[in-house]
């Protein structure tokens, strides 16, 4: 049985945690806007960079479903 | 003609549009069974398996050269995304020599969006990285006109579809030369900057003066790092790689299962998310080299003053 697309899906599951990691933090981002407004500029740039760094973890699991798929 | 009435006239011709390009150029699979014989085309597989691109790019220079399968292969030949990085490197040559051609105290239209485009991304990134961010600013600005309009190329319609062209970034084998790139950078200017104090990092034997314990504990925080060290390029190129392809596979999904507006919204999603992709690797790239030439001595002493850097570069690269 070809168990290659299995694995990815398996590992397509890995995009759970950064999706919760970056609702808290545009969560909590939008939290810190509210309450000190004139930081708002500041702010987004932290948030873009930390989100992304979020993000990375969920891509590194797209990867390994895409080498589960082609690589095998 | 009201507002509302355009926008109605609008999606109307959208989806003209889309009906006409589905009879010009079917989403459907192209190739025929291995045998010959006419395969049935079954709505939802067919019509991915047409849109779907296979993540190793197609060589276009040796004619008919066929490289392996796989995500990252060793073949020596000419690929799509190969010649499309070039066009789309002399088109950003070529258009910011061409705007900055002749510059003038009072800035015409052309320079002054030149002027803007740098003058916006350097505060940007000094608000990030402080004034010692100065010196790599230029490296930033082009690491990122550069990738966006790398990125932006896959949204041109038929870049992707015609075999001769398609996102550079999109393809593995790019994103990772970016990357060592990136890293061949700021480890060279961590060795230019610190000296043999730099190899301190991630071998800080210094630290045995202080006891054999604590000396143990640094070397094994060093190694750590030295381990950190050959991580970030991964992760620079595979984020990258992973966005822009993932992105490619959901708007050709789209295409395939779904009529004119909603893959029209997934594409308008597209031309943020290359945007902030590019901002982040160059971004990412600007924190690495200051992380790099930062000293970390033994001693916690004065001359790190709290303000000054709004954010620190190595709290960044740490919570990689």
């Amino acid at each position: 049985m070809e168990l290659g697309p299995l694995g990815a899906g398996i590992a397509a599951l890995g995009v759970l945690g950064p999706g919760i990691g970056i609702g808290i933090l545009a969560g909590m981002s939008s939290a810190a806007i509210g309450r000190n407004p004139d930081a708002a500029g500041q702010i987004r740039g932290l948030a873009i960079i930390l989100a992304a760094f979020a993000e990375g973890l969920g891509v590194l699991a797209i990867v390994v479903g895409l080498l589960a798929i082609f690589a095998s | 003609m009201s507002r509302r009435n355009r926008i109605l006239a609008l999606i109307a011709v959208i989806v003209v549009i889309d009906v006409i390009a589905f009879f010009v150029v079917p989403p459907f699979d192209p190739l025929p069974a291995e045998d010959g014989t006419a395969v049935e085309c079954v709505y939802p597989i067919c019509f991915i398996n047409g849109n779907l691109e296979l993540p190793a790019p197609h060589p276009v220079f040796p004619v008919g050269h066929h490289s392996p399968q796989g995500l990252v292969v060793w073949d020596l030949s000419i690929s799509n995304t190969l010649l499309t990085l070039w066009i789309v490197a002399v088109f950003v040559l070529v258009l910011f020599w061409f705007m900055t051609r002749r510059p003038t105290a009072v800035p015409g239209r052309r320079q002054n969006i030149a002027e803007w485009a740098f003058e916006s991304l350097e505060s940007f990134a000094m608000s990030l990285g402080g004034p010692g961010a100065k010196p790599y600013v230029p490296l930033f600005v082009a690491f990122f006109l550069l990738i966006l309009f790398s990125n932006w190329s896959g949204l041109i319609p038929g870049v992707g579809r015609v075999i001769w062209f398609r996102a550079p970034t999109s393809d593995v084998n790019v994103t990772i030369g970016l990357a060592l790139c990136a890293w061949f950078f700021f480890q060279i200017q961590g060795f230019k900057h610190l000296g043999l104090g730099y190899a301190a990092k991630f071998f800080p034997l210094g630290e045995f003066r202080k006891g054999i314990g604590a000396g143990l504990i640094a070397m094994f925080v060093g190694l750590v790092e030295l381990l950190l060290e050959f991580v970030k390029p991964v992760t620079l190129s595979m984020r990258l790689f992973g966005n822009i392809y993932g992105g490619e596979v959901a708007l050709g999904v789209l295409t395939a299962l779904t009529v004119a507006l909603i893959p029209l919204a997934m594409y308008a999603l597209e031309v943020m998310l290359n945007l902030v992709q590019a901002l982040i690797f160059s971004t990412l790239t600007l924190m690495f080299t200051l992380a790099a030439i930062e000293h970390h001595g033994d001693e916690h002493d004065e001359s790190a003053e709290p303000s000054g850097t709004p954010m620190d570069p190595a709290v960044v690269a740490g919570a990689h």
